[in-house]
């Protein structure tokens, strides 16, 4: 079982709910931001940051159809949990790593504060804050805390809870901050799979709604949040150059080689002394026989 | 091999200077902790990782000085190089701890350094670089021992360092090949494996007067991490542009490291005769002159075949990118190349001079290109106009009070222990 976030742009408003609920959630403080204008409009702020870890980007696509010609898609941005994230393999430490639950969640009193996740992550995802003396990295977790905490509500308003409402308040605890606060049904939490397959079956009963791609299936070798659009990917800002394979593949190979191969040159190091000295033995004594 | 303590007042106004320098740099240092990392750097989300990166990678590519000598001299039994096996090591044994200086500054909680070695990560180059540089610095630590030991006449400890420093070396490779397999077995056969290889070759004291497997884990050691700095790129296909993206950079930064390694040796032969006013040894920059441009000639064959092969030489005519890459290619490698391959070009003393001088500044500049010009950043989701990065004057004061203390400590050391090699009074 294999948690995930299904973003369906389509039913994005742009009311920035997400956006809220996760500064409480996460007990963030604001930051002093602006407005772009165009082509942006209201995006606000720019870019995430480590009091930022989810915001709505406003996109300006044209649309015939649309009065005026042009529309507003939104598309509530994160980090997007990738099934093999770079950012976890770059950790010297593992402060960073990716649950079996599907969250890539990070531990502070690991990090070394070494920023190599930053440079690593495709997505552009994690971030330190700047000013402090001890930066840490920020980024979003899914919630994985309120996945895993077990509170139990036993009683509101000083009247005890009935078994369903038990579950009602158990089900809503277990979403992120952001699905729970989504007003249009944008935002749905739940398994992977299920959800992938529910992607392909809205994309199917409504030709022509959407583009057929599910952003996040294959992108850098999947990822655990997954995005509907109307519109081509890369209207929305979306990297479309980031391939299908998973970005660790590569040092993967490479470190997995390091043991073998330090054994070997240590060998070969070792032959190529004992020749060489063999040989300047051989040649010394042939020298000597010749005198 | 005789070595001579040189024959110079400890503090001269060069000395001077670099100490003003490293105190600027030390006054740096503390502004950086005390202010923070966003005050005092022009370090920020989009360029998480700057000067002092492009720092200590070059650094740790000159510094591959220390390992090419000892492995030249003592291994492959090069003559030319074997005055220079001294002051390389005492080079690299600075360079080394200089640039965990740099790396504490960087890192944003260096207090929880000590994770490394607690925790376990799978496929990390940057753990594996970490641990490998740790473990090299002990070894310089222990190749160097001996000057120190014969200066002030301490025989007891050149007799413990010779009966314990092999065992030492052995069980630090295996502990290495542990950490980075997480297989028990791994380290048994690699205790197996360097056991038998210090046996075999126990009596290179008498002949080398120093254990061959302390040479051996040097050369090892330094093989795998010069190579895991390129791994660390690996993980970056879509920012760093294809002209030095490869899926083999990690084998084109050791072979880069080997050439530049050479170069700064013959380097610090100019730079030591220049400041202590010894004689030049041109015989013997020539011959090495012959080593270097083999070096260069491989590491440079394979970077462009590396390019051609894979398809993206035209980025280097069609990308903004390109130029970048054409200077490093053709200044650094093309131009010594030739210099060094004609007899009569190399036996100039100028051009010898420049040919070392643009194999240094092509590798410098590869290292820049790959941490900072080639990248073609995408910003912080969602991603927009990165910006232009120039280093801070703190970003700056630490690197050049660090370049300060490798001169001062190196000619500082090379004042109190027999570390030159000798004069013949013939010259």
């Amino acid at each position: 079982m294999s948690y995930a976030v299904l973003i369906d742009t389509t039913k994005c408003i742009g009311c920035r709910s997400c956006q809220v609920a996760c500064k409480q959630w996460n007990k963030l403080p604001a930051e002093q931001t602006f407005i772009e204008g165009r082509p942006t409009g209201f995006q606000n702020p720019v870019s995430l940051s480590a009091k930022t870890l989810t915001m709505v980007t406003y996109n300006e696509v044209e649309d015939p159809n649309a009065p005026g010609g042009l529309r507003w898609v939104f598309a509530k941005r994160q980090c997007m949990h990738c099934n093999e994230p770079a950012c976890a393999s770059a950790c010297p430490v593992t402060a960073l790593h990716k649950t079996k639950d599907g969250p890539v969640i990070y531990d502070p009193k690991k990090c070394m504060g070494c920023r190599y996740c930053v440079w690593a992550c495709p997505f552009g995802v994690p971030t330190a804050d700047w000013d402090s003396l001890a930066p840490k990295i920020h980024k979003c977790t899914m919630c994985f805390e309120r996945m895993t905490s077990n509170t139990e509500l036993k009683e509101l308003n000083g009247k005890p809870l009935s078994e369903e409402e038990k579950m009602v308040f158990a089900e809503s605890q277990l979403k992120p901050a952001c699905v729970k606060a989504c007003t249009t049904g944008a935002l749905k939490f739940g398994n992977r799979d299920a959800l992938l397959a529910e992607g392909w079956e809205r994309i199917k009963s409504s030709p022509g709604k959407y583009v057929p791609h599910i952003y996040g299936e294959k992108e850098a070798g999947g990822t655990s949040v997954l995005y509907l659009s109307s519109v081509p990917f890369e209207k929305l800002g979306f990297r479309t150059d980031l391939g299908e394979r998973a970005y660790p593949y590569y040092s993967k190979i490479a470190l997995e080689v390091v043991s073998p191969a330090a054994m070997g040159i240590g060998g070969l190091l070792a032959a190529v002394y004992l020749l060489k000295r063999r040989k300047s033995e051989v040649s010394g004594a042939e020298s000597q026989k010749k005198e | 091999m005789q070595y001579e303590i040189a024959k110079k007042d400890l503090i001269t106004r060069n000395a001077a200077i670099l100490l003003a320098l490293m105190a600027g740099g030390a006054f740096a240092f503390f502004a950086r902790f005390g202010l923070g990392l966003g005050e005092t750097t022009n370090l920020s989300n989009n360029y998480p990782w700057g000067l002092w990166i492009v720092f200590d990678l070059v650094w740790i590519a000159l510094a591959g000085g220390a390992f090419v000598t000892a492995g030249i001299v003592y291994i492959f039994m090069n003559e030319d190089f074997h005055p220079l096996a001294r002051p390389a090591v005492w080079m690299g044994f600075l360079s080394y701890s200089f640039v965990v200086v740099t790396l504490l500054a960087d890192l944003g909680l260096p207090w929880h350094f000590w994770q490394l070695a607690v925790q376990r990560p799978e496929h990390s180059a940057m753990y594996e670089v970490s641990w490998c540089i740790a473990l090299y610095v002990t070894v310089l630590g222990l190749e160097f021992a001996p000057t120190i030991f014969e200066r002030f006449g301490w025989d007891r400890l050149k007799d413990l360092w010779r009966k314990w420093s092999p065992l030492y070396t052995v069980l630090a490779l295996g502990l290495f090949v542990f950490l980075m397999s997480h297989k028990i077995w791994m380290a048994l056969l690699a205790l197996i494996v360097f056991g038998l290889i210090a046996f075999l070759t126990k009596d290179s004291v008498k002949h080398a007067g120093v254990p061959l497997i302390l040479i051996i884990a040097a050369v090892t050691f330094s093989t795998m991490h010069q190579s895991s700095l390129g791994s660390l790129f690996l993980l970056m296909p879509d920012k760093l542009s294809h002209l030095w993206w490869s899926p083999i950079i990690s084998l084109l930064f050791f072979l880069s490291a080997v050439a530049s390694g050479i170069a700064l040796v013959m380097l610090m032969d100019l730079l030591v005769s220049y400041f202590f006013d010894r004689p030049y040894n041109w015989e013997r920059l020539a011959g090495m002159g012959k080593v270097l441009l083999g070096a260069l000639a491989v590491y440079y064959s394979l970077r462009i075949l590396d390019v051609i092969i894979r398809g993206e030489l035209l980025l280097a005519f069609s990308s903004s990118k390109g130029p970048l890459f054409l200077i490093e290619i053709i200044a650094g490698g093309v131009v010594p190349v030739i210099l060094l391959s004609v007899p009569k070009l190399r036996n100039n003393h100028s051009l010898l001079t420049l040919s070392i001088i643009l194999s240094v500044g092509g590798v410098i500049f590869n290292r820049v290109n790959v941490v900072l010009l080639g990248m073609n950043l995408p910003g912080t989701m969602p991603g927009g106009n990165v910006g232009t990065y120039y280093p801070s004057i703190v970003e700056w004061a630490i690197v050049v009070s660090l370049v300060s203390a490798l001169f001062f400590f190196f000619s500082l050391g090379a004042k109190l222990l027999p570390i030159l090699p000798k004069v013949e009074e013939s010259h």
